[in-house]
């Protein structure tokens, strides 16, 4: 239980995908200005994130294993990825049409993103168990929710500011998200003091 | 008379594509596409190269293919068909770095087989390849490859010299004075990131181009059919910018 | 109708648009308080660590001048060099520095404070992280080796100056170690006769100061003794010393200084109460359960970061937006 608790709280704030994995920049860096949009991206790809590694680790280990196919896993698992989107886009929109409407519009955005083939890679290279990967997908869902919370609210304050020309606009994000990702840097150590 | 204007037109052609994807639509720098390894594997200056050339091979194989192949491609499954066929350059790729530069593929870790997502494989492959010929998809992978291999050692060159005072594993001011080891580190990356936009930014004003305002959304190949309301925004404004 | 005119010639009666009542608090009147409540530090650790302090403190904030004045020159923009708040950044920023530091490390620091954290994000009043506390973990984090080298005073007064680097364990490393027994006497804590960075050693000259700018209105006393007192009870609870806590290492010159700084910390009442129950929080927790020994920057520099969505909790509206 402690590992599982060490697991998820590692990831959310000291290896935290976006500010210290460089995973899901694209949608940190695009979708991070409106704090509802922020939040809806980052729920959805938590939602994407867990599913996604709920499916591949057994294919992994039950079909790809057993049959030596182990080099066939960047093509399985982006193919799992991109078509469990779809399916969740259809029955979503089915059954829940309501989280249709608030999540939907960003499931498209997540199949090309790095973030959620990154967390279902590393679940397998990092051997995690079965639990431990889905902690561990949840735990880079939530970190990632945190990082886009905090930075839309950053992002929000310096909007208006007298930012010198040539830094306007994405040099100025950047230089931001610098500075954020150094917050996220003193907290080595604390999570495993924490709990042993 | 004529047939040689022609193959002359047809060279030159040629070369503008290639050189739009160096300087004119850098995919980093200009089109800001492909960002997570940008700022993931720019550490050094070899493992920027490394990536580089990795990406630059898999986007010249996948336009190639995807460009013969563009006529069979069913519409509707163009992408998962382009995913695949990207996925598997990816997988053949990382095995030849894997047996022959086993350093880099520990260096470059996940991020080798994450090429299957970055964006700017797949969009060339959604704007150019399945439009155009073989041949001016070969120069525009090449092109944007070359690009994209040269804004990553430019970025992993300075992080490596102002981070850890060397180039390429050679020692440069590291005996001299000490370096500042918090380039290597995220908030290093999203930095020299940041500074080397403002750079360009200010080298395009000089040349009177507007540059991006927003973050890779809209070259992001999702993003015609993605409804995200920031998305279109980006959009109609790209539009407006480019009937400017 | 001529009385009227009377006026209006005499200059008594002035038209002029809104405001119409306008206090004489300036930013430079209010930096000028602020050095004056840092002064009793300032003579304290030179007391206790020689003329080096007053050496490095210099080079601070000339440095930090220099870069102010630099950057507004080469970008076109109107000089606030005047304003005095890249002096006061200088010297916050020579407190959380050791004594040893090679002064182009500290130069390079003021560079971070002032023109990344401050000037790129427009100015005076637009930053949203404190340039110090920035500027301090930037330097740790790069020069690990030379930003833990901590010297001991010698035995102060009289004017012998103590340049004698003796590598000693600042009293927060000895506590992160473990070493309880070998920590200093409080006295000798409150007074800074112990080894550590120019600042933290003057627990009680900081406390003086402190309460001068909470006189002087400059400052509420909300967020200092939220902070503080968040760590005392933390102590109380988990069973260390209070008061150690309190007065060692940054946390006395962060809880007055630099947690208090107006642009970086939300607004409301509430909201700066809470701002400094989680600086209070993260310092404790960083430095009981984390590998680093003080975490009173980072604190800060979290808890800025959290500041909008603090503002707009107790607010209901985020700085910049019109409305909702």
């Amino acid at each position: 239980m402690k590992e599982i608790l060490i697991i998820l709280m590692s990831v959310i704030i000291v290896d935290n995908f976006v500010l210290s994995k460089f995973l899901g920049i694209c949608p940190f860096l695009g979708v991070s200005k409106k704090l509802n949009a922020a939040v809806g991206m980052s729920l959805a790809v938590t939602f994407v994130m867990i599913i996604a590694t709920a499916v591949t680790y057994p294919i992994y280990k039950f079909l790809l294993v057993q049959y030596n196919l182990e080099y066939l896993q960047t093509i399985v698992f982006i193919l799992v990825i991109a078509s469990l989107v779809q399916l969740v886009e259809i029955i979503l929109k089915k059954y829940v049409p309501i989280l249709q409407r608030s999540l939907g519009i960003y499931l498209p955005l997540i199949t090309t993103n790095c973030a959620v083939l990154g967390v279902t890679l590393l679940n397998i290279k990092d051997e995690y168990t079965y639990i431990q990967s889905l902690v561990n997908s949840l735990g880079a869902g939530l970190g990632f929710l945190l990082a886009m919370v905090l930075f839309s609210g950053i992002r929000q304050r310096i909007e208006h500011n007298n930012i010198p020309l040539s830094f306007k606009g994405v040099p100025s994000i950047l230089i931001a998200a610098s500075i954020v990702a150094l917050s996220f840097m003193g907290f080595g150590g604390v999570i495993e003091g924490l709990f042993i | 008379m004529n047939q040689l204007d022609t193959k002359r037109k047809d060279k030159i052609a040629l070369k503008s594509i290639f050189m739009n994807g160096i300087i004119k639509e850098n995919p980093v720098l200009v089109l800001l596409l492909g960002t997570c390894p940008t700022l993931a594997v720019t550490t050094s200056a070899v493992n920027g190269l490394g990536m580089g050339i990795s990406t630059m091979i898999v986007l010249i194989f996948s336009n190639v293919f995807i460009s013969i192949f563009k006529n069979i491609i069913p519409s509707r499954v163009r992408i998962p068909a382009y995913i695949v066929i990207i996925a598997g350059f990816v997988t053949v790729v990382g095995f030849v770095v894997k047996a022959y530069a086993p350093g880099i593929d520990k260096a470059l870790g996940i991020f080798l087989p994450l090429i299957v997502v970055n964006c700017i494989i797949l969009g060339r492959a959604e704007m150019f390849a399945s439009r155009k010929s073989v041949l001016e998809s070969t120069f525009d992978g090449a092109g944007m490859g070359i690009g994209f291999t040269l804004a990553l050692l430019l970025i992993g060159t300075t992080r490596e010299l102002l981070g850890s005072g060397m180039i390429f594993g050679i020692s440069i001011t590291s005996s001299l004075i000490e370096p500042m080891g918090i380039f290597l580190m995220p908030p290093g990356g999203f930095f020299v990131f940041g500074c080397m936009i403002a750079l360009v930014n200010k080298i395009m004003k000089t040349k009177k181009i507007t540059p991006k305002q927003e973050m890779g959304c809209a070259g992001c190949p999702s993003s015609a059919s993605c409804n995200l309301s920031t998305v279109q925004e980006d959009l109609e404004k790209n539009k407006s910018e480019g009937d400017k | 109708m001529g009385l009227f005119k009377d006026l209006y010639i005499n200059d008594s009666l002035i038209v002029a648009s809104s405001p119409h009542r306008v206090s004489d608090v300036t930013t430079s009147k209010i930096m000028r308080d602020v050095i004056i409540g840092l002064s009793p530090a300032l003579i304290m650790s030179t007391f206790n660590f020689g003329f080096q302090v007053l050496a490095m403190a210099s080079v601070c904030i000339a440095a930090c001048i220099a870069f102010e004045a630099g950057f507004q020159y080469i970008t076109k923009r109107t000089h606030t060099t005047n304003d005095l708040s890249a002096v006061v950044t200088g010297l916050i920023l020579a407190f959380n520095l050791p004594p040893t530091l090679p002064y182009w490390m500290a130069i390079t620091g003021c560079f971070v404070a002032i023109v990344i954290v401050k000037q790129i994000f427009g100015g005076i009043g637009q930053n949203f992280a404190n340039p110090a506390a920035t500027a301090r973990i930037v330097l740790l984090l790069s020069f690990t080796n030379s930003m833990t080298t901590w010297a001991k005073p010698s035995i102060p007064l009289f004017g012998v100056p103590a340049i004698d680097a003796v590598t000693s364990a600042t009293p927060l490393m000895l506590f992160s170690n473990g070493q309880l027994t070998e920590l200093p006497a409080k006295i000798d804590l409150l007074l800074g006769f112990t080894g550590g960075s120019l600042g933290e050693t003057s627990g009680i000259a900081f406390l003086i100061g402190g309460t001068y700018l909470i006189i002087r209105k400059i400052i509420l006393p909300a967020i200092p003794m939220a902070f503080l007192g968040t760590m005392i009870v933390f102590s109380l609870l988990i069973g260390i010393d209070p008061a150690f806590q309190i007065f060692a290492g940054g946390a006395m010159l962060g809880a007055f200084f630099m947690a208090t700084d107006y642009a970086t910390t939300p607004i409301t009442t509430k909201g700066k109460i809470v701002f400094g129950i989680g600086c209070g929080l993260i310092t404790m927790l960083i430095r009981v359960y984390g590998s680093l020994p003080e975490g009173v920057s980072f604190a800060i520099l979290f808890m800025n970061i959290l500041t909008p969505h603090i503002d707009n909790f107790f607010q209901g509206r985020l700085y910049g937006r019109s409305s909702k």
